[in-house]
C-alpha cells in the first residue's frame, strides 16, 4: 500500500481512524437477526485541507465509515479521533431533513445543529438560498422537493456554513448538469482552502478531478490508500478482474 | 454544546414543528384547543348526558382533569417516539439525543399555554373567580412538567431499544386515563383509605386532584405530597438525561437500523 502523496501530509491531522471495526445486528423479520460486518480493522488519517475520495462498491461500508468519522456512530472496536472543536457535517441523500419543514427552516436547523448560533445560522440563509437555486421553493416544505432539489439544499447548506470537515456521501452525482458543474467548481475552490473533505463517490472521474488522495474499500477492508491517481488505477484494474 | 445553545435549539425545533403542524391543517392553530375540547365534549356526553352525573359542576370538573391529562399523555406519547422519528437527522449529526424529546415536549407546552387560557376563561364564566390561591398553579404545573420530561426521556430510550415499547406506552396512558380520576372524583370514593391509596400510588391522580384543589377550591395542594412527587420527578429527569448521554451513539445505531 502506498503512502499518501498529498502535498499537505505534514499539515495537522483532522481525523484519524485506528484499527476500526464495525458490525451491527440487522433485524430482518420478527425475532430474526443477522450480523453485518461492515468494517474490519480500518486505519486512516486525514489532514487539514485534504480531499480524500472513498471508492468502493455498494455495501462496501462507505456510508458507515462516514458516520463513524462524523461521530454519529461509535465503532465496535478501535478508535475514531476528530480534532477537538472542529465542526463537521455529513451530507447524505434523502435523509437528514424534516420533510414537513420548509427548505429555509431545514437549512437553519442544520446550521444550528452543526454548532452555529441562531444569529449566525440566519446570516447564512441568504447565501444558501441563492446557491441552491431553489427560488420560491426555499419556503416550501422539503416533502415537496425532488431528489435533486433536496441534494442541492443539503449541499448548499453544508458548503455555505463553512464547516471544518465536510463528509459527502454521493450527493454530487445528483442534480442537473449545471448544478453539478457549479458544485464541482466550488469544491475545487475549497481545495485550496482549509476545508477538509471526505468524498464518497461511484464516479471515478469525480474522484480524479477533486481528490488529492483516495482509499479503496472492499469487503470492509482498505484495499489501497494513497495518491488519488494510484488508487484509481488499482481500483480500475480490480473492477475488471 | 453549551446550555444556551441547547435550549435555543429546543425552542427553535419546537417552534418549527408548531409552524409546520399548523400549515398542514385547514384549521391550523385552532386545533390546539379544538382537539382537547372535542375530547372533553365526548366525555361530557358520555358521563353527563348518557350516564347522568350527579356533580353540578361536572363540566368544569372534567375540564380541569381532562385538559391537563391530555397535555401529559400526548407529550409522553409523542416525545417517546421522537428519537426514532428523527432518525434522518440522527444519522447525520452527533447531537444530544435528549434534544428530540425535549423539543417535542416544548411544542406541547406552547400548545398547552393556549389550552390553559381557555380553561381559565371557562372557569371565570362559571363563576370560579381568580383568587390568590391560583398562585399554587405555578408549582403544580412545574411538577407536572417534570413528570412529563422524566417519563419521556425513559420512554424515548425504550422506544429506541424496541419500537414495541411505544405500544406499551400508549396503552399505559389509556390505563392512566381510567385510573387517575379524570372523569370520577378521587375524593368521592366511598372508602377514604382507597382515596389515600390512589393518590399515593398514582402521582398522575395526585396532580389532577391538585389542579382541582387550586382551581376549583382555591386551596393549596398537599405540599408535602407535592414536594415528594417533585423530588421523584426531578430524580427521574436527572437519571434520564444521564442515560441518554451515556447511550447517545448506541441510540443512534438503534434509531438508524430500526
Amino acid at each position: 500500500m502506498s503512502r499518501p502523496a498529498f502535498a499537505g501530509a505534514a499539515a495537522e491531522p483532522m481525523l484519524e481512524l485506528q484499527g476500526v471495526s464495525h458490525s451491527y445486528h440487522a433485524r430482518r423479520a420478527n425475532f430474526e437477526r443477522g450480523l453485518h460486518r461492515v468494517l474490519d480493522d480500518v486505519s486512516l488519517r486525514i489532514h487539514r485541507g485534504e480531499t480524500l475520495g472513498i471508492l468502493g462498491r455498494n455495501g462496501a461500508g462507505k456510508t458507515t465509515l462516514l458516520r463513524l468519522l462524523a461521530g454519529v456512530l461509535a465503532p465496535r472496536a478501535g478508535t475514531v479521533w476528530r480534532r477537538p472543536g472542529a465542526s463537521c457535517s455529513l451530507l447524505t441523500l434523502g435523509l437528514g431533513f424534516q420533510p414537513q419543514l420548509s427548505g429555509r427552516d431545514n437549512a437553519l436547523l442544520s446550521a444550528m445543529l452543526q454548532g452555529a448560533t441562531r444569529r449566525q445560522a440566519q446570516a447564512f440563509l441568504g447565501e444558501i438560498r441563492d446557491f441552491s437555486e431553489l427560488g420560491p421553493s426555499f419556503e416550501e416544505p422539503v416533502a415537496t422537493y425532488s431528489a435533486g432539489m433536496r441534494s442541492r439544499l443539503g449541499f448548499s447548506t453544508a458548503i455555505m456554513t463553512r464547516v471544518d470537515i465536510l463528509l459527502i456521501d454521493e450527493v454530487l452525482s445528483v442534480g442537473d448538469a449545471a448544478f453539478r458543474k457549479k458544485a464541482r467548481a466550488v469544491m475545487e475552490d475549497r481545495l485550496t482552502g482549509d476545508q477538509t473533505v471526505v468524498l464518497v463517490s461511484h464516479q471515478e472521474d469525480q474522484v480524479a478531478a477533486l481528490c488529492d488522495t483516495a482509499a479503496w474499500i472492499d469487503g470492509g477492508r482498505i484495499r489501497a490508500h494513497g495518491a488519488a491517481g494510484d488508487v484509481l488505477g488499482a481500483y480500475g484494474a480490480g473492477a475488471t478482474d | 454544546m453549551t446550555f444556551r445553545h441547547y435550549f435555543t435549539l429546543v425552542d427553535t425545533m419546537a417552534r418549527m414543528a408548531l409552524k409546520a403542524d399548523a400549515a398542514r391543517f385547514f384549521f391550523g392553530y385552532l386545533w390546539w384547543v379544538l382537539e382537547p375540547l372535542l375530547y372533553v365534549a365526548v366525555f361530557y356526553v358520555v358521563f353527563e348526558v348518557v350516564l347522568g352525573n350527579k356533580r353540578p359542576d361536572f363540566l368544569v370538573f372534567l375540564m380541569c382533569g381532562k385538559l391537563t391529562f391530555i397535555w401529559f399523555s400526548k407529550s409522553v406519547n409523542q416525545a417517546s417516539r421522537s428519537i426514532v422519528a428523527s432518525k434522518g437527522l440522527i444519522g447525520k449529526v452527533d447531537v444530544p439525543k435528549s434534544l428530540f424529546p425535549l423539543a417535542t415536549i416544548q411544542e406541547g407546552l406552547y400548545k398547552q399555554a393556549s389550552v390553559f387560557l381557555l380553561l381559565f376563561i371557562v372557569l371565570w364564566f362559571k363563576g370560579y373567580g381568580v383568587s390568590p390561591g391560583w398562585a399554587w398553579l405555578i408549582p403544580v404545573v412545574l411538577v407536572n412538567y417534570l413528570m412529563i420530561v422524566g417519563l419521556s426521556l425513559f420512554g424515548a430510550f425504550l422506544v429506541c431499544l424496541a419500537f414495541d415499547f411505544s405500544m406499551l406506552i400508549s396503552l399505559g396512558m389509556i390505563f392512566l386515563l381510567f385510573t387517575s380520576g379524570i372523569f370520577w372524583d378521587v375524593r368521592g370514593l366511598a372508602d377514604p383509605a382507597m382515596t389515600e391509596a390512589v393518590l399515593v400510588l398514582n402521582p398522575v391522580a395526585f396532580i389532577i386532584d391538585a389542579y382541582r384543589q387550586v382551581l376549583m377550591e382555591g386551596a393549596a395542594p398537599d405540599l408535602a405530597h407535592l414536594a415528594a412527587v417533585a423530588a421523584g420527578a426531578a430524580a427521574l429527569v436527572a437519571a434520564g438525561v444521564l442515560l441518554l448521554r451515556r447511550t447517545s451513539r448506541f441510540l443512534a445505531l438503534k434509531a438508524i437500523t430500526a
